[in-house]
């Protein structure tokens, strides 16, 4: 199992909190007092969708997840059949289940068939207040930039128009503020991260990543430098049989990680939509030119999705910190159906072996736990990083 | 690797040519079908030849306009279709799907892409000189040109089509376009003829007007047109995109299936149930859907995502406007856009207009994003009264399902609709 040094290996209370965050979602303490305070909540779907927008109208934007452990997914399958991927079914099967029904909108991007049928589902049988859907382009050109501009401007006309108010700059400043901020002390996080021994394992991040798209970012901020604040004094150390980057589909549960982390494996550093891909790049201004323009380049430009073209955007960028956190491996999780990932596998595995890195490939449903097959391959996984450095 | 690529196209070539030869003289053998089956053989011989006569093969995906690629005088390569017809003729792939798998392509990649990247990789098809791909209509598509591209070690160009249709996701398409063009100038040495683009657009219109009087029949009782004869419509659509050939083969239709409505003749001896098709049938199984179609007195009259074009003309003056606005009518293309009210109720109307007595859903297990549409499709035919049956299968691999289940599924479905 990963190795931890036991006397300095202290439990720490923000950390806790984060848990707390993860457990009691979508019924958080912030979702219900923002719904007491008769303000509205809103989900999004996908990384593609500009939460800032939501944020400078006063809104609580959190990600539509769905169940993050092993569960029956009946509903989802009679709604969304067995061939889309778990992570749709289980996401519409939660709010079929009226989990999600404090929700006053949803926003959703043409980002991939699930997301978009997830989409197409949800306004048909569930029946929340207030619909969008962005069209994201697949591409980075300048036009691709003009057309989701126009898009992100279309989306903030439509919120606008829902709420009764004007969205003003000034609003959007301060969000891309609160939000750069948030993407700041989470890069503070990983470079921790980058150490021989650092003191917090992949387990325990993820917990951070997955409650920085379930509550405000305000509280989160200020949980996140507390935490980071405790981190740097602490003598905490994490070192494993090998360093592991974690790639591909979505992921939520930690369980997943920990499987890895039990036998070993330190996962230092990953490219997950529920993670660096959700908040990777900050807003970047430029001079003068309206926020929204800056919102609008920085979606789109955003540690790519698998659906972008070219690949070699995503691949690069996955090489490119594979190397910074100094991996011996790379474990490459695809939901199944997820199709996207799918088809990168065999491109992505190419570059790697390129740069020496091996891959292991794991084919897996969403809220999967890690079961006796996957332990089994990450133990042989493990055991010939091991021999490669000897 | 058992195949070669000269083997795969010439097996279908060998196929068509032994259809013709068997169907000679009989009732089968309509002078529309003669076309047809000379149409591809025309299409696959100029594929078989293309590097013996120094030809530029631009290889792209279903939806791809490929009316650009002939206005250029280039060899289209439809890679699904060929696909497909490889099932079709020879009645397997397993070698091509075995060498897609070997790839490292995950077993849920739908059948006809993952066959594509096997099928390249084995030689079973030409090299392309270049590869085209476009996101219409689903992730697979949008996804399967990179890697044919490092198999074949070929420059590739991808069309990124908007999901919604305002003018100004229109104006990028045409965007994209006029990229396309130029990369096509650019790779093959070869100019863009606009004239020829104007008479391929005005064609193509032609050829939807064609199908829109060729569906206008079909509501007809008893319908004149073959239970899987959509199927050709469709390969006659995607191959030969504003060709001449496709016209002549259309307005012969049209005038057999016309003749047919005068006598008051029938597809079927004796019309019991009008069907509607929602996506594709099992290639492997046509034969066998002829054959219970006839049984059973069962006809597909619609199908809302193949036949049924959207509203609107294309204009020879602008013709890559139209090409743009083509991909916002194809059929098809209901699949890729929202499926809001206005999508499922243009299907539930649809399914009034030619008195649809039941529903088929072809489910293709490598096909999310029509599964994905099962439930409001049958919700929706519900309110109004028609039943919709779900045939799970894959559209080439004939190990998902069997003739017998789809035979006893089917069965049970007729006497269904018998009580009814």
């Amino acid at each position: 199992m990963t190795i931890s040094k036991p006397e300095t290996n202290v439990e720490l209370p923000t950390l806790e909190k984060f848990r707390n965050i993860n457990r009691t979602f979508p019924h958080t303490e912030h979702i219900l007092q923002q719904k007491r305070d008769g303000k509205k909540v809103f989900g999004w779907l996908c990384t593609y969708v500009p939460e800032e927008i939501l944020h400078a109208a006063g809104i609580l934007p959190v990600r539509i997840t769905g169940y993050s452990n092993e569960v029956e997914l009946d509903d989802g399958n009679a709604y969304l059949y067995i061939n889309n991927c778990s992570f749709s079914r289980s996401c519409l099967q939660m709010g079929l289940r009226k989990e999600y029904e404090f929700l006053d909108g949803v926003v959703g991007g043409s980002t991939c068939d699930g997301a978009r049928r997830l989409f197409d589902l949800w306004r048909h049988y569930i029946g929340t207040p207030f619909y969008h859907v962005l069209t994201v382009p697949r591409k980075y050109s300048e036009k691709a930039h003009a057309l989701y501009l126009n898009e992100v401007i279309q989306f903030k006309e439509h919120l606008e128009e829902y709420m009764g108010f004007k969205v003003t700059d000034k609003a959007l400043h301060q969000s891309i503020k609160l939000y750069n901020q948030s993407r700041d002390l989470l890069w503070q996080l990983y470079e921790l991260r980058k150490s021989p021994s650092p003191p917090i394992t992949g387990t325990e991040t993820m917990e951070i990543s997955n409650a920085s798209y379930r509550m405000p970012k305000e509280i989160f901020n200020e949980w996140l430098k507390s935490l980071l604040d405790d981190l740097k004094h602490s003598s905490r150390e994490h070192t494993g049989r090998a360093r592991l980057m974690l790639v591909g589909s979505v992921l939520t549960n930690t369980d997943f990680i920990k499987a890895i982390e039990d036998q070993g494996g330190l996962v230092v550093t990953d490219e997950l939509c529920t993670s660096t891909r959700y908040w990777g790049d900050r807003v970047k201004l430029d001079g003068n030119e309206p926020p929204v323009n800056a919102i609008a380049r920085r979606y789109l430009n955003n540690y790519p999705c698998a659906r972008m073209f070219p690949s070699d955007e995503r691949f690069n960028r996955i090489v490119d910190a594979a190397l910074k956190f100094n991996v011996d491996g790379v474990v490459s999780q695809t939901i199944r159906y997820c199709v996207p990932y799918a088809h990168d596998l065999p491109l992505l595995t190419r570059r790697l072996k390129e740069h020496n890195i091996p891959v292991l490939s794991l084919d897996v449903e969403y809220g999967t736990s890690g079961s006796g097959q996957i332990q089994t391959r990450v133990q042989a996984f493990l055991e010939m990083l091991e021999a490669k450095k000897k | 690797m058992k195949a070669t690529g000269k083997n795969s196209i010439e097996s279908i070539l060998r196929a068509c040519r032994l259809i013709m030869k068997m169907g000679q003289g009989t009732a089968d053998m309509s002078p529309s079908r003669t076309m047809y089956y000379k149409m591809l053989i025309k299409y696959f011989s100029s594929l078989l030849q293309a590097k013996e006569n120094g030809d530029f093969i631009a290889a792209h995906t279903v939806f791809f306009p490929a009316e650009v690629i002939y206005a250029m005088d280039l060899v289209p390569m439809h890679t699904e279709t060929t696909t497909w017809m490889t099932a079709l003729f020879t009645g397997e792939c397993s070698d091509i799907l075995a060498a897609g798998s070997s790839l490292g392509m995950a077993s849920e990649i739908c059948t006809p892409h993952r066959g594509l990247a096997g099928a390249f990789a084995i030689g079973a098809l030409p090299r392309p000189d270049v590869m085209l791909w476009s996101n219409m209509v689903c992730d697979n598509t949008a996804k399967s040109g990179e890697l044919v591209m490092e198999l074949c070690d070929c420059p590739g160009f991808f069309i990124d089509r908007p999901f919604k249709d305002s003018q100004y996701e229109v104006n990028y398409l045409v965007g994209e376009l006029q990229d396309l063009v130029k990369f096509l100038e650019d790779k093959s040495g070869r100019k863009m003829n606009w004239d020829k683009l104007s008479v391929i657009v005005a064609r193509m219109d032609k050829q939807i007007e064609l199908i829109r009087q060729i569906n206008e029949l079909r509501k007809s009782v008893p319908t004149p047109f073959r239970a899987t004869g959509f199927l050709e419509l469709l390969s006659v659509d995607y191959l030969f995109p504003g060709q001449p050939e496709a016209i002549e083969y259309l307005e012969t239709l049209l005038a057999e299936l016309s003749e047919m409505v005068k006598k008051g003749e029938g597809a079927v001896s004796r019309e019991r149930f009008r069907v509607m098709s929602l996506f594709i049938p099992p290639m492997y199984l046509i034969a066998f859907l002829e054959k219970i179609s006839q049984e059973y007195g069962a006809v597909s009259v619609i199908e809302p995502f193949f036949t049924f074009w959207g509203e609107g003309r294309l204009d020879p003056a602008h013709p890559l406007e139209s090409v743009a606005k083509k991909s916002y009518m194809i059929p098809e293309m209901r699949m890729y856009r929202p499926m809001d009210d206005l999508a499922l109720d243009a299907i539930v109307d649809c399914a009034q207009q030619y008195k649809v007595d039941g529903a088929i859903f072809y489910a293709d297990v490598g096909c999310r994003h029509s599964c994905a549409t099962i439930k409001l499709f049958k919700d929706s035919l519900n309110r109004i009264d028609i039943p919709m049956l779900t045939l799970d299968c894959d559209v080439v691999d004939p190990t998902i399902t069997s003739e017998e289940e789809f035979r006893e599924k089917l069965e049970r479905f007729f006497e269904l609709l018998e009580e009814r």
